[in-house]
């Protein structure tokens, strides 16, 4: 029963995920016109979707007993989820579509992304065993959902600012933010392509920081592997025999994660290639065909939208991000504060923000510097969702 | 230079020197400044702030650097830059407990790792300098909030109806007609304004609406909670304020609490370990195919307290106070302590049995168990057989010149003994006897002393806290989120209408004018009057084409 409602719950993500995609379109249409009819349809498959993960978080909640915020996979699409509840908060104020059709297409790649890491129902070790995981992570993921607001903002308005022929530092960090994504939408292909359809996959055994022995699965060609590994094939239950993989000869000091690293290069390689071959066929920076939806956009409202979402999200992060999360760290580890790198990150994320108010109330930081800010803001959610969690080990790294 | 009070050429009010905007009627002062942004003119509602107009001797000087923001942004971004470095590596506390930091940064992290370490960053949150920097930030929240704030309260507080003119052009959003409107019209809007819960005054022709003007001092509120929570961690340095122990009690002992001075003792019953069990958790059999996970840690406790503690020398007499299962998440309260599980350690033994062999092979009487913790000396195998325990080391080490046991710790971890056989009439016999091993020391021994079974020791690993600065650290957040979230989610709305030789309307907040202009246009829309532009927005219009 409890399995059956946790895949339910998966099948109800899905759907969600494949009605946002097919929201695009008349979205995307509803650009063009004055007319009412493509966007209402958008729309509303927008809050359909909505709802529909809304049911994932519930059916997944009761199937395993407790709030789906244990893993990297839940909290990735939690996050995701908390947009699009950014989303349309942000669009019953300020009527704004450009905004959904610049946040949708973020938030497929991050539950695409999210599905990447393993989806199993797992259980909660101790530490976690509290309600306030999920008073914490709501709250905070909330937070993050409209202070994306405030970077999604931020990018239209960059888009609507900066002409893509001039020759600036400006335009070149807002083509290079593109790229970015290219290679975030390349490796997530990739990595299903290479693990899902194609089943690549070679072993490396490899003695890690600990001292501890280890094999790497590597799902992607190995450029770089960890010192002195060692290729090895999977002979059933926990034995390896030595055999022949690609080797490059690169082969780094186990402080680095070279499986990550390996990946990370790949990434970069194939987005950069396809980044090239778009850039080449177009003959221009790729914001030029971005740009064209920016056409009708009111600069001020998106000022507005960056600003308020800051002033609206930055109470909840700190109410969720430092003071929630300080009463539980109290109660589970007997300190509410210990710099852990985790904690570390909120508080720098608190800091940003603090910074952000401060120079746009002032010191006049608004328009183009306002959105470089919220940007620069949600790169560092992200670092803090995600890269904290896989790079350094502390206590929050669950996955 | 003497600073001069300024009078204002239109209404007459006397302000203090520095004052942008009369604080009476709210005509322009310093012409100077219409030269900069209209902005800037209504951040302090024009009153003069102190570091804006002293900067002669040095105390001005150190007050302007302190209260200045962009020395505070850069504050608060050394810090984070700061924080962010101090998570390349783990800090001391992570790293294994008894290793030697030098050597354990070296050896894990390699060059960086040692220059890591010399350059101090392994402890950069205690560190002398990352506590200046926060120091610094005190000094500036604190110096800038009495600068501006002080000024703004005063202002606020003594507003004047009536207002100039220019003081109408001189708002973002105003509305200036020919000719005046009807009685009728204005009291309207006054009905109407009064509905969204704004309070009205009136001054003759001159009208005056405002609302929320508590969340004006939602910033000092809010400072005011920082200062508190860096007041409270500076506390941490006084002793007394903060205790943290650790409790080592082993399975069936019963240990003081340290630091309650022998009032209060702690036994612990039993330690639990339990991992989740999959038949039981079906939805979860993917997850645990692979992997052990632990579902529970527990220990169960009693707590005594010490009837002879003030009796020097005495054995304590205990009373049993509380049974509790201190488990993670669900610490123990009490007597302003908390008591938490933090770990278990299984490492130790806690008993070793043995039997004594003849030279045949067969075993000699009933085998003997050697309490680790306290050993006899003795062991009485069968009537004329007695077994001597001649030395004992717990945790092993080697054997020193003068031919006694040296233990590493006296913790029974790797115990090692001299055993003594006695049998009636015979030679005593001596045999060197550890985990791994028996040697005998006496020649041509008759009896092996073989080793049977041993019996962990399993300890529970408790943190003892006391924190009586967590007060200031709670209340204070608590102040700053009170006053970050009135200063965010609520605005400062302030209306002005004049209708005298013609109606002027003006309108200022200090954030979400988006809000305002919605709001003020839905009353004048349906009074049929001219509706408000943002005139930010319409400078911006221009600045773009």
């Amino acid at each position: 029963m409890d399995t059956q409602l946790v895949s339910l719950s998966g099948t109800l993500l899905y759907t969600a995920f494949v009605l946002l995609i097919i929201a695009i379109i008349p979205i995307a249409m509803s650009m063009k016109t004055e007319k009412k009819r493509a966007w209402n349809i958008g729309f509303t498959m927008v809050i359909v979707s909505f709802i529909l993960m809304l049911g994932y978080i519930v059916f997944r909640w009761i199937g395993q007993g407790h709030a789906p915020v244990s893993n990297m996979y839940e909290f990735i699409v939690v996050f995701a989820i908390m947009i699009i509840g950014g989303l349309i908060i942000t669009y019953f104020y300020f009527k704004t579509r450009t905004l959904a059709l610049f946040t949708i297409p973020i938030v497929l790649l991050l539950i695409a992304y999210g599905s990447m890491f393993t989806r199993e129902a797992s259980p909660l070790i101790p530490a976690l065993q509290s309600n306030w995981l999920f008073i914490h992570v709501f709250t905070v993921t909330f937070a993050y959902g409209i202070l994306s607001m405030s970077a999604v903002a931020g990018l239209i308005y960059l888009l609507k600012v900066i002409e893509p022929k001039e020759k600036s530092k400006r335009a070149f960090a807002l083509e290079s933010l593109m790229a970015g994504i290219v290679v975030v939408i390349s490796f997530i292909i990739m990595t299903v392509v290479m693990t899902g359809i194609v089943g690549y996959q070679d072993d490396y055994y490899y003695v890690d920081r600990q001292g501890n022995e280890q094999v790497a699965e590597y799902n992607l060609p190995a450029l770089i592997v960890f010192r002195d590994a060692i290729p090895v094939e999977h002979v059933g239950e926990n034995n390896y025999e030595p055999t022949e993989h690609m080797m490059t000869g690169v082969e780094l000091p186990p402080v680095i994660n070279s499986q990550s690293l390996n990946t990370v290069i790949w990434s970069f390689i194939v987005g950069l290639i396809v980044y090239g071959i778009v850039r080449l066929s177009i003959r221009q920076r790729i914001i030029t065909l971005i740009k064209p939806l920016t056409r009708k956009v009111n600069l001020e409202l998106m000022d507005e939208i960056g600003y308020r979402s800051v002033i609206i999200g930055f109470p909840l992060f700190a109410l969720g991000g430092i003071f929630f999360a300080a009463i539980w760290a109290q109660i589970a580890w007997s300190r509410f504060w210990g710099w852990d790198p985790k904690e570390t990150f909120a508080f720098i994320t608190f800091m940003f923000y603090t910074i952000f108010l401060h120079l746009r109330l002032n010191r006049g930081y608004e328009g183009e510097k306002s959105a470089w800010l919220a940007i620069l803001g949600f790169l560092l959610i992200l670092f803090n969702l995600i890269a904290i969690n896989l790079l350094v080990a502390g206590l929050h790294s669950y996955a | 230079m003497a600073l001069k009070e300024i009078k204002c050429s239109s209404c007459g009010h006397v302000n203090p020197a520095g004052t942008q905007l009369c604080q009476s009627c709210g005509k322009l002062i310093n012409e100077d400044y219409d030269k900069k942004k209209i902005k800037d003119v209504m951040r302090y509602d024009g009153s003069a702030v102190r570091s804006k107009v002293r900067s002669q001797t040095l105390y001005d000087k150190i007050w302007n650097f302190f209260t200045s923001i962009r020395n505070g942004v850069i504050i608060i971004a050394l810090i984070s830059i700061a924080a962010a470095i101090g998570t390349i590596f783990p800090q001391e506390y992570f790293i294994p407990v008894g290793a030697d930091p030098e050597q354990h940064y070296q050896e894990h992290y390699g060059t960086l790792g040692y220059l890591y370490y010399q350059l101090g960053l392994h402890n950069l949150y205690s560190s002398w300098w990352f506590l200046i920097l926060n120091g610094l930030l005190a000094l500036s929240i604190i110096a800038a909030s009495i600068d501006r704030g002080v000024p703004l309260f005063k202002t606020l507080y003594k507003q004047h109806v009536k207002k100039h003119d220019s003081f109408f052009k001189r708002q973002r959003l105003y509305s200036i007609q020919e000719t005046t409107i009807e009685d009728d019209k204005v009291s309207s809007i006054v009905s109407k304004l009064k509905k969204m819960r704004y309070k009205v005054r009136t001054d003759g022709e001159n009208y005056m609406f405002e609302k929320g003007r508590f969340s004006r001092w939602g910033p000092y509120i809010n400072h005011s909670g920082l200062i508190l929570i860096l007041f409270g961690s500076m506390l941490r340095f006084f002793p007394g304020l903060y205790i943290d122990e650790i409790i080592y009690v082993s399975e069936g002992e019963t240990v003081a609490i340290p630091t309650t001075e022998n009032e209060f003792y702690i036994e612990n019953n039993r330690f639990i370990v339990e991992n989740y069990d999959q038949e039981e958790h079906d939805v979860f059999s993917d997850a645990l195919m692979n992997a052990v996970v632990t579902q529970n840690f527990q220990t169960d406790v009693s707590i005594y307290r010490n009837l002879n503690q003030n009796v020097v020398g005495s054995r304590p007499d205990l009373e049993k106070v509380d049974d509790y299962s201190i488990q993670v998440n669900h610490p123990y309260r009490f007597d302003g302590y908390e008591i938490f599980q933090s770990s278990f350690d299984s490492s130790q033994l806690r008993s070793m049995t043995f039997f004594l062999e003849d030279a045949d092979g067969e075993q000699v009487g009933d085998p003997f168990v050697v309490d680790l913790r306290t050993p006899d000396e003795t062991y009485n195998i069968t009537d004329d057989i007695v077994i001597d325990m001649r030395a004992y080391s717990p945790d092993f080490l080697e054997i020193a010149d003068n031919g006694t046991l040296v233990s590493q710790t006296p913790v029974p971890r790797n115990p090692a003994f001299v055993f003594e056989v006695n049998e009636q009439g015979e030679d005593p016999e001596r045999s060197f006897i550890r985990i791994m091993g028996s040697t005998p020391i006496t020649d041509n021994n008759e009896y092996n002393i073989r080793f049977l079974e041993a019996e962990d020791q399993v300890a529970s690993v408790l943190t003892l806290k006391k924190d009586l600065t967590m007060p200031f650290f709670a209340v204070g957040f608590v102040i700053f989120l009170f006053g970050l979230f009135i200063g965010s989610y609520i605005n400062h709305r302030r209306i002005w209408i004049k209708n005298d030789t013609a109606f002027k309307l003006a309108a200022h907040t200090n954030k979400n004018y988006f809000g305002l202009k919605k709001e003020l246009n839905k009353v004048l829309e349906s009074e049929d009057i001219e509706q408000v532009e943002d005139k930010f927005v319409i400078e911006q219009t221009k600045k773009d084409k």
